[in-house]
């Protein structure tokens, strides 16, 4: 039987992103310039899911009032999950919506839409499996989760952060399941006090239910910290169904502007005389680059003005930040403190949370990180973390 | 002021009684106070309810009129007699041959009553409309065929009127137009007819607007148009844009709440590709052939009435002459209009007889119009000369929102085209709007004001110049939803009268934003305020020292004082709501109200 239907889980905030998920959760983050969620969307859709059941929790109202009742055509119910206590219990959360074979994947990991297809037709064409999952070769797999299959394809061993040194493969986060899966989620013990789904799942194993992998070649990638926006965007604009370089017809582009490809220039942005954007940037919805401003490898999102003469040199932003005239982020690699760890050498300009303030002619050392609401008065060399809502003189 | 529905279907097409109830649920906008409907075959069958279209759903036997495909109903608020099952539509004669459904007001009702009582027709309601199925027996009794009883009888109405009659053991429709809104669909399960697209968007999305004089026959095959001599009038076919999935909540509790929250997005939609920074323009291209250059005057009614005011603010701002008129006290003997006025009817719905009325006794009287309307190829819309779309979406919640902050840039926009040309400043403002209201939306104490004065016993806001209009707007938004009472003033005015009104137990909302001259003198009021011990809440981007006198503070983020009022209204939107929510108030539908308002 044909699966139509999905869960995704997109209820958590993604703590290790903050200062951007402050006021939003991780997967309405901007991948190029659309949120993460949308392109999950995208690949359900494109694999021929028509009703998706979306589980929300932390920022809900920015995922219903961004999505709204469908999505190109399939339809969209929320499910609201007011502490979130894991995947497992997130899904959980949508039990009552479940009667028949499901699909559910996390709603803030891009995923390509080939691991959809795949995980649908092993599922359908397999009349034991309780669940089927979807797996690619990942160099990172000790850092999310990992899955060792027989020959066959049947699941062996299914765990979290693997550290022997047996060869796994990464637990994509992709599954179809009958809905008597849930009888082994109601099961585990919360782990850590989270109820995850690949313990429901390594239950399901022990009990010698039929779990199957599945092995998909395709992007799927998780930006875990901030300056990882950068680099999905730029694995958006390499991959063939990524994302294209494209300016909105609603943009407005002074004709002595330079657009360096690969770039994309969303509805309502104005780009000044002189100005230079590109390449790797994604300017979101109604963005300003000032006359003779300089933007590369940057994702600026919606409603940021860049003052004239500015520039901005790997650089994230949240929305309606204020760059002001002349001022300079440099550009990394740089050191980024994030809570206690530093992460030595990411390619990091700075970060900037949403509504940053600068009054102009600020530099922003490599590696830089302001929080949400900061202003940073004119003149000011700033490294390190910026709390939100502080002044900087 | 009611939705009515009909439907005729094609030979595989759907159950009559699912059509109609399901068109009548979006139509409930338009009034919920009482429903029915009717299904003429094999033998007529009228059901009907006081109350919610719930109270029909589970009055009408689904089972026995299962495979009927002819059936007209009728959502109503009432104007003639009390919410009653015996006032609720469809009325029929004392034999039930003819039922009739009807939105309007028959105005010479009285006397067609009386004529009808003296021949011995007993009535049973109290309506204006029942008038009609008893006019239609008469003819039928002489001997006319079903068409020309129903001509003859809409022949003797005078008022306003959009009315659908179905026949005993008939699978025909007939319908009338004039002055009220009915719209005709043209679906492959079938012919369609309501006062409003949404009604059977699910079905088809070809469409036939009637227009005023004309009569409609609907059968399985389609409609045929025809005028008051009985000849064939062609209305163009047009194929409407509609999503339906805007009609629906989102996981919301309310639509109120979800179209607070849909601002952002509907305010983009309202600048999208009408500002040029670069250039330093607002380009309106619905407007690009008008060119006027004397007095502007605005009609219109409730929320809009307050935009409207905020408009004519912002033109005299750019140099214009303009005014603002409640549309129902607008009249062209008794002010100055002639052909070098622009008169400007602002109206969500475009539907609104008050305001059309006033529109066209301006066109009488030679003045241009413009139609600032949310709903194309709306009454408005095709009657006046030009027409500006506010985009911002279907809004299902009685209360106006996200349509008046969309007003709001409309008419700014507007001011800009017509009066002196915006500076950078000015066109910058008014493109962070839509990201400012994001913010408030993240960052609002709305919920924990409303609950700290959840028990007030009245609720004040006050404001001067652009922030005035929003005052009144505040105002209304709190009485629709919460049913308290809550009065908006010029805050200079309070002191003039309604200062008396305030006690410790009526808060005080009062709207500054910069630093200049008016929110100095507007600070001075908020002192006589606080030194009579009333609590104050200040909604303000912290410029001034305004919060000094406050007990709380709504922060909106700083820009001038025109997206300053945008801004602070989304806050006062939120406290009633939330106040409304404390008091388990029906928010989306509030006792009494209808959304769009076409009777005058």
């Amino acid at each position: 039987m044909s699966i139509r239907s999905a869960v995704v889980l997109a209820a958590g905030e993604g703590a290790r992103l903050r200062p951007l998920t402050k006021h939003r959760p991780k997967p309405m983050l901007p991948a190029a310039t659309k949120p993460i969620l949308e392109h999950v969307f995208d690949a359900l859709v494109d694999a021929g899911i028509t009703e998706i059941t979306v589980v929300v929790g932390y920022g809900h109202t920015h995922v219903q009032s961004h999505f709204g009742s469908t999505y190109r055509d399939s339809s969209l119910e929320y499910v609201v999950q007011d502490k979130q206590l894991g995947s497992g219990h997130a899904l959980l959360a949508a039990e009552s919506a479940v009667s028949e074979p499901r699909l559910v994947l996390n709603g803030d990991q891009l995923v390509a839409g080939q691991i959809v297809e795949d995980v649908l037709d092993a599922h359908e064409n397999d009349d034991d499996a309780l669940a089927t999952l979807g797996l690619i070769r990942h160099a990172d797999v000790g850092e999310y989760g990992g899955v060792i299959c027989e020959d066959d394809g049947t699941v062996e061993t299914i765990v979290e952060r693997p550290r022997d040194d047996r060869t796994y493969k990464l637990n994509a986060g992709v599954y179809a399941f009958e809905p008597e899966l849930f009888d082994y989620l109601h099961g585990p013990e919360p782990h850590l006090n989270e109820y995850s789904l690949v313990d429901g799942i390594a239950n399901a194993v022990d009990a010698e239910e039929t779990v199957r992998g599945v092995t998909s070649d395709g992007i799927w990638i998780d930006a875990t910290y901030p300056w990882d926006l950068l680099e999905v965007t730029e694995t958006l604009f390499e991959s063939a169904d990524g994302v294209e370089s494209t300016v909105s017809s609603t943009a407005r582009v002074h004709e002595s502007a330079t657009i360096v490809e690969p770039t994309v220039i969303s509805a309502d942005c104005v780009v000044g005389p002189g100005a230079v954007v590109g390449p790797n940037v994604a300017l979101g919805e109604n963005v300003t680059v000032g006359a003779n401003a300089v933007v590369e490898h940057s994702v600026v999102d919606a409603d940021t003005r860049v003052g004239s003469g500015a520039a901005l040199v790997d650089c994230v932003t949240g929305r309606n930040v204020r760059v002001g005239t002349g001022s300079t982020v440099v550009g990394g690699p740089g050191d980024v403190r994030v809570g206690d760890r530093v992460h030595e050498g990411e390619q990091l300009g700075a970060l900037l949370a949403d509504r940053v303030r600068d009054d102009g002619g600020v530099t922003y050392a490599p590696g830089t990180i302001v929080g949400s609401d900061a202003v940073i008065n004119a003149g000011t060399t700033v490294r390190g973390t910026v709390e939100e809502g502080t002044e900087v003189q | 002021m009611c939705g009515i529905v009909g439907y005729v279907g094609s030979t595989g097409g759907d159950d009559a009684v699912d059509v109609v109830l399901d068109g009548l649920s979006t139509l409930e906008y338009r009034g919920y106070d009482s429903a029915g409907l009717a299904v003429p075959t094999p033998s007529m069958a009228v059901h009907k309810a006081a109350g919610e279209l719930s109270a029909l759903e589970e009055t009408v036997p689904r089972d026995d009129l299962a495979g009927e495909s002819v059936g007209i109903g009728h959502t109503r608020w009432s104007t003639h007699g009390a919410p009653t099952d015996a006032n609720a539509h469809p009325h029929s004669d004392e034999a039930e041959r003819v039922a009739v459904v009807h939105n309007g007001i028959i105005e010479n009702y009285q006397r067609l009553r009386d004529d009808l009582a003296d021949a011995g027709v007993a009535f049973q309601s109290e309506t204006d409309t029942e008038v009609v199925p008893h006019l239609i027996r008469r003819y039928l009794d002489r001997g006319a065929d079903p068409e020309t009883a129903f001509r003859s009888a809409i022949d003797q109405l005078e008022g306003s009127y959009a009315i659908a009659a179905v026949f005993d053991g008939s699978e025909t429709v007939y319908a009338a137009r004039q002055d009220s809104p009915l719209v005709v669909g043209l679906g492959e399960t079938g012919t369609y007819l309501a006062s409003d697209v949404p009604a059977f968007v699910d079905h088809t999305d070809r469409v036939c607007y009637l227009e005023d004089g004309d009569f409609v026959r609907l059968t399985a095959d389609g409609a045929v148009v025809t005028d008051g001599e009985g000849e064939t009038v062609d209305r163009p076919i047009e194929t409407v844009a509609w999503d339906p999935e805007d009609a629906e909540k989102s996981g919301y509790d309310h639509y109120m709440l979800k179209e607070i929250h849909e601002q952002p997005s509907s305010l983009r939609q309202c600048l999208r590709g009408r500002i040029d920074e670069l250039e330093g323009t607002v380009n309106l291209e619905e407007l690009s052939d008008i060119d006027h250059d004397g007095p502007v005057q605005f009609v219109a009614c409730g929320t809009s009435y307050h935009a409207a005011m905020f408009g004519a603010e912002r033109l005299r701002a750019g140099c214009v002459s303009a005014q603002a008129f409640l549309a129902s006290e607008y009249a062209s003997d008794r002010v100055p209009v002639d052909g070098d006025t622009l008169v400007v009817g602002v109206t969500q719905s475009g539907e609104t007889a008050d305001t059309l009325r006033a529109l066209r006794e301006a066109a009488r009287a030679g003045a241009t119009t413009l139609a600032v309307t949310n709903t194309v190829a709306s009454s408005a819309a095709r009657e006046c000369d030009h027409a500006l779309y506010i985009r911002a979406g279907p809004e299902i919640g009685v209360a106006a929102t996200k349509t008046f902050a969309s007003q709001q840039l409309a008419l700014a926009m507007l001011a800009f085209e017509l009066g002196d040309d915006p500076t950078r400043a000015e066109l910058e403002a008014l493109r962070d709007v839509p990201g400012q209201v994001q913010t408030v939306l993240e960052t609002t104490d709305a919920k924990a004001v409303a609950e700290a004065y959840v028990d007030a016993d009245a609720y004040f806001s006050v404001g001067r110049g652009y922030h005035y209009p929003v005052a009144l707007e505040g105002a209304l938004k709190m009485k629709e939803i919460t049913y308290r009472h809550a009065e908006g003033f010029a805050a200079g005015e309070l002191k003039h009268g309604p200062l008396a009104l305030v006690t410790e137990n009526t808060p005080v909302f009062a709207i500054v934003t910069g630093d200049g001259e008016t929110a100095r003198k507007t600070i001075g009021n908020v002192k006589q305020i606080a030194s009579r011990d009333a609590p104050i809440v200040v909604v303000t981007d912290g410029k001034s020292r305004v919060t000094r006198y406050a007990d709380h503070v709504l922060e909106i983020p700083a820009t001038d004082d025109l997206g300053g009022s945008v801004l602070a209204n989304v806050q006062l939107q939120l406290v009633a709501y939330w106040i409304a929510h404390g008091l388990e108030r029906s928010i989306d539908k509030p006792r009494h109200l209808a959304k769009s308002v076409t009777v005058e």
